[in-house]
């Protein structure tokens, strides 16, 4: 590229879910810091395309804009991973924008990623403390297990690790990545464990942990850096352990 | 919500992929079968396959005793049928099942893992057709190997006559080692075995060597049957061998 006097644009646009896609293009005057998010803004502000024609402000997810809370996730230039992160400088002209593939469109690039939710609650993702009087604190956890669990509480939920996912479709129905991964925080929580049982047994369900084909794509796009194909390694040898325990225990 | 704009009209709850369904199916079961098989009893023939073969490099009398130990086992057919032939379709059909059900996108990740991840169907397809291919030939036309091993040694070099066959042949061992080399990494990494990191790599090297040495035994054997001067297929073999017009007269030792 010669000098970087602007920064070109493709979106993919989709007013509605019941309406085809279409494309269209943005082209904005360069200047240096500019990320995804703040070319969205600078186009929200003035929502004209590369054409001159004056359109509506691009629709997307985001809050912190500094990769903490998962919502701006989104295809660009055809790869899962968040737009608040994804430097224009660094990335390849046109800067294709996308909704996420495998979750439905809402509107532009904002998606319903409530499957992940849905995930979270079949595995019992959290740890059981109600009851009708104090139960006091609760075991303490050495550094050891906390520095364990630590990247594993790093989760943002912005399924990304599910979009770059070759198993993740409406096929296979497959869990992914993140659920599989706070599966292992819930059950290695010395107070969360108490529904380890429940949480290995869901994952043997249907869309469960067996779908995975091990193409390690999740681990490569997680923006948090979670070792994610561990997690799936590791609550695989304990789903194993139990399916084959139970086999002559029940 | 960077902007105000709602979507106007509801979305639909239909499409989108499926939660998790906890407690229901049996995939589980059959995938695990699936890849339980794919080491026993699937992989572990592919072993005692490569070895026996492996006698070739003795010479056809030591090829032919080979085939007649096998032979001689008791129970054989059964043996067979529900150590070799069921496992192999289960495998198989249950493979492709799964590759159906997935969605390379290598194009878009094109990383090591997801590359591994495609060639692992791809390399199982080819071997299941090379399987089909070559159990047709060699088991279940022509002279049959069974009652008359000393045909056996023979029988294969008729095979490597054709340069299609030899190269299929080259193809099938490749894909076969190929498949089970990385089957086996796939195996301890999803079966909780190799959970770490470095052990998994320190796997990988195993695994690559495993895959390495079955490619070279297999060119090894094939050397064999090509090396050797060409081997009667028997008096026994008669008349309906379908490679019986592909051999010189002048071969035939008896």
């Amino acid at each position: 590229m010669a000098e970087k006097k602007s920064v070109l644009l493709k979106i993919k646009r989709q007013p509605n879910p019941n309406v085809r896609p279409y494309w269209e293009e943005f082209e904005l005057p360069w200047h240096p810091g500019m990320n995804v998010i703040s070319s969205l803004m600078e186009i929200a502000a003035n929502p004209v395309t590369r054409e001159g024609k004056t359109t509506t402000p691009i629709t997307y997810d985001s809050n912190c804009l500094e990769e903490v809370c998962g919502s701006c996730a989104m295809l660009i230039n055809g790869r899962a991973r968040m737009a608040c992160s994804a430097l224009v400088d660094k990335l390849e002209q046109p800067i294709r924008l996308e909704p996420f593939s495998k979750f439905p469109v809402v509107r532009d690039l904002a998606v319903d990623r409530s499957v992940l939710f849905e995930n979270l609650k079949a595995v019992k993702a959290w740890v059981p403390i109600d009851g009708s009087y104090d139960l006091g604190s609760g075991p303490r956890m050495t550094m050891e297990e906390q520095e364990a669990a630590y990247p594993l509480s790093r989760c943002i939920s912005c399924c990304c690790c599910m979009e770059a996912c070759p198993q993740f479709n409406e096929d296979t129905g497959f869990v992914g990545a993140a659920t599989i991964s706070q599966v292992r925080l819930f059950n290695t929580h010395p107070t969360g464990a108490a529904l380890k049982r429940e949480r290995l047994a869901a994952l043997m369900g249907d869309g469960g942990i067996q779908e995975c084909g091990y193409a390690q794509n999740c681990v490569e796009v997680c923006p948090k850096d979670i070792p994610l194909t561990r997690s799936i390694a590791e609550v695989g040898g304990d789903v194993m352990k139990q399916a084959i325990g139970d086999l002559f225990r029940k | 919500m960077a902007t105000t704009a709602s979507p106007t009209a509801p979305v639909s709850t239909h499409e989108g992929v499926p939660p998790l369904r906890a407690g229901q199916g049996h995939s589980f079961l059959l995938r695990k079968l699936h890849s339980l098989s794919g080491i026993i009893p699937v992989g572990a023939f592919l072993v005692e396959h490569f070895v026996s073969n492996a006698f070739a490099t003795r010479g056809p009398g030591a090829y032919a005793k080979q085939v007649e130990l096998l032979s001689s086992f008791p129970f054989v057919f059964y043996l067979e049928l529900f150590g070799i032939w069921l496992p192999i379709l289960y495998h198989a059909l249950y493979g492709f099942y799964i590759w159906f059900r997935g969605e390379s996108n290598v194009t878009d990740y094109p990383w090591a893992g997801n590359w591994m991840f495609t060639l692992q169907r791809w390399t199982g397809a080819i071997a299941f057709c090379y399987i089909v291919w070559h159990t047709w030939h060699l088991r279940f036309s022509g002279v049959h190997i069974l009652t008359h091993p000393d045909a056996a040694f023979g029988k294969v070099q008729l095979e490597f006559q054709h340069t299609w066959a030899l190269a299929f042949y080259a193809l099938g061992i490749f894909c076969a080692s190929w498949h089970f080399a990385y089957g086996l990494w796939l195996f301890a990494a999803k079966w909780g075995i190799t959970t770490g990191d470095a052990a998994r790599r320190r796997f990988g090297y195993v695994c690559f060597a495993i895959g390495l040495l079955f490619i070279t035994v297999g060119a090894l054997t094939m050397r064999s049957f090509l090396n050797t001067p060409l081997q009667p297929i028997g008096p026994q073999s008669g008349v309906h061998d379908s490679f019986a017009g592909a051999v010189a007269p002048g071969n035939r030792l008896r």
